[in-house]
């Protein structure tokens, strides 16, 4: 067992090393992008088992966002899509003997949390414009700058430590008890990882969600809010 | 601890190129299915409502002709009833003329028969009246049978319109003088007499004998007679009684 704060290069491509998580990576955006181009060639408005099942994946998606965000998930879909979809699956990944999860190590978080990031900013500058969004920051009062800049730097780096440090410990206890107990024993702590990775692609996803939402609605009521007042007019 | 910015920097283009293919190839599709599944069942439900607000109209329609019908039904009814009322008002009327024509004729027939049964009972009268008078003039003499009436016949002459009277034997032709039996010489002169005493101017008399007058005499011509006899008081006496009460 490797440290999972030290990643060796598996091969180089050139002076750029390959490591373990960006090979997973590419195997599953093969696995996906060959599901989905495999899944959609023939969708149909009668739909087969597999497309009432893709749609419904969609369909509590776009709930979620809708829910959360209080907004249109059309924008949003893809983003918070791919991260659930990834996360989870690079979750997953740790039951294939001898893979382990591109989310257990620190690089592959810190580049979803920067997607995140990024996507934060641009929706909330797409929704408020830059002078709208940076006014953001001086709520309530221009004394929460300092704060909200770090908020927004800590928040990150909180989506970060949680989801790498919930993989990582879950490879690393099993790995111990592989180490310790013997070959059938862990299965019981695998099983557990499941539930560990979905919920963490669940949370990741929200989060994201809630950030993003944060930033296209700051300052404004909330939609609901807006319905409402607009049926008392 | 060390970060791999490498590994960094390919993960974030790998999650983007997965956030790209995702949306081209599944997110994209399937929202828009989604979608046209959305429409296709917004306008099969449009499609039913228009469906079902045809079908109420025409549910409406139908009640409409079915309250027109029940009205034409009433209507008809209703006429028919009339027809019916009037049928039977005309019926009713036409059996009770026949009733009342029936009832008419049976009062005819009975009038009739009352009257023919008056005629027969009057003719047995008369008969029975004749029997009784010829029995009672039987037993008186043979010239009371004509002496006696031939006042009466001088006075029925008497009272006959002056022209009338002046007609009586104006041409020389004997005046028919009617009697129950044969007149005896005597008594043909003194008829003679007694009429042309009458009259005013002679005249000549030509007796005749009728059995049926019982008693009395008759002047029988062409324009005037004079009866008194008995058959005339008889058939006086019966014609009162055949006459209808008032």
């Amino acid at each position: 067992m490797t440290s999972p704060l030290t990643l060796d290069a598996v091969f180089h491509i050139g002076p750029v090393p390959i490591t373990e998580p960006v090979l997973v990576t590419w195997a599953i955006m093969v696995v996906l992008s060959l599901v989905a181009h495999l899944m959609t060639r023939r969708l149909s408005l009668h739909p087969s088992r597999s497309q009432a099942a893709l749609e419904a994946m969609v369909s509590a998606v776009d709930s979620q966002i809708a829910d959360t965000m209080q907004a249109d998930p059309a924008p949003y879909r893809a983003l918070i899509g791919t991260i659930l979809i990834y996360v989870l699956l690079a979750n997953w990944s740790s039951l294939i003997p001898g893979v382990e999860p591109p989310t257990a190590h620190l690089e592959t978080d810190a580049a979803l949390a920067v997607i995140v990031f990024c996507a934060t900013i641009f929706y909330g500058v797409r929704s408020l414009g830059a002078a709208g969004y940076l006014k953001t920051f001086a709520e309530p009062s221009w004394v929460m700058i300092p704060l909200n800049l770090v908020e927004q730097i800590t928040r990150t780096f909180s989506l970060i430590v949680r989801l790498f440090g919930n993989i990582m410990s879950g490879v690393f206890v099993i790995g111990i008890i592989l180490s310790l107990a013997g070959f059938l024993v862990p299965i019981p702590l695998m099983a557990l990882d499941l539930l560990t990775g979905a919920v963490q692609a669940y949370i990741f996803a929200v989060l994201a969600c809630v950030f993003i939402g944060a930033a296209i609605s700051e300052g404004r009521p909330p939609r609901r809010a807006e319905a409402e007042q607009q049926e008392t007019r | 601890m060390r970060i791999d910015w490498w590994t960094l920097g390919l993960q974030t283009v790998n999650v983007l190129v997965l956030i790209w293919i995702l949306s081209r190839f599944l997110f994209r599709p399937l929202a828009a299915m989604i979608e046209a599944r959305r429409a296709a069942a917004t306008k099969q439900l449009d499609e039913a409502n228009a469906a079902r607000a045809a079908a109420e109209a025409e549910r409406q329609k139908a009640q409409q002709e079915a309250a027109d019908i029940a009205a034409t039904r009433a209507d008809a009814l209703k006429r028919a009833a009339e027809d019916a009322e009037a049928a039977k008002r005309s019926s009713l009327a036409a059996a009770r003329e026949e009733t009342d024509r029936l009832r008419a004729a049976a009062a005819a027939d009975i009038a009739r028969d009352r009257q023919q049964a008056a005629a027969d009972a009057s003719n047995r009268a008369s008969r029975l009246a004749l029997d009784i008078a010829a029995r009672l003039l039987s037993r008186l003499p043979e010239e009371a049978r004509v002496a006696g009436f031939l006042d009466g016949i001088v006075t029925g002459l008497a009272d006959l319109p002056a022209p009338v009277r002046a007609t009586l034997g104006a041409d020389g032709a004997p005046i028919r003088l009617k009697a129950p039996r044969a007149l005896t010489p005597e008594e043909i002169a003194t008829c003679r007499a007694r009429l042309t005493e009458a009259l005013g101017r002679p005249i000549d008399i030509a007796p005749v004998v009728e059995p049926d007058l019982i008693a009395g005499l008759e002047i029988d011509m062409p324009h005037a007679a004079v009866r008194n006899s008995l058959r005339a008081d008889l058939d006086r006496i019966a014609a009162g009684l055949m006459e209808p009460a008032p």
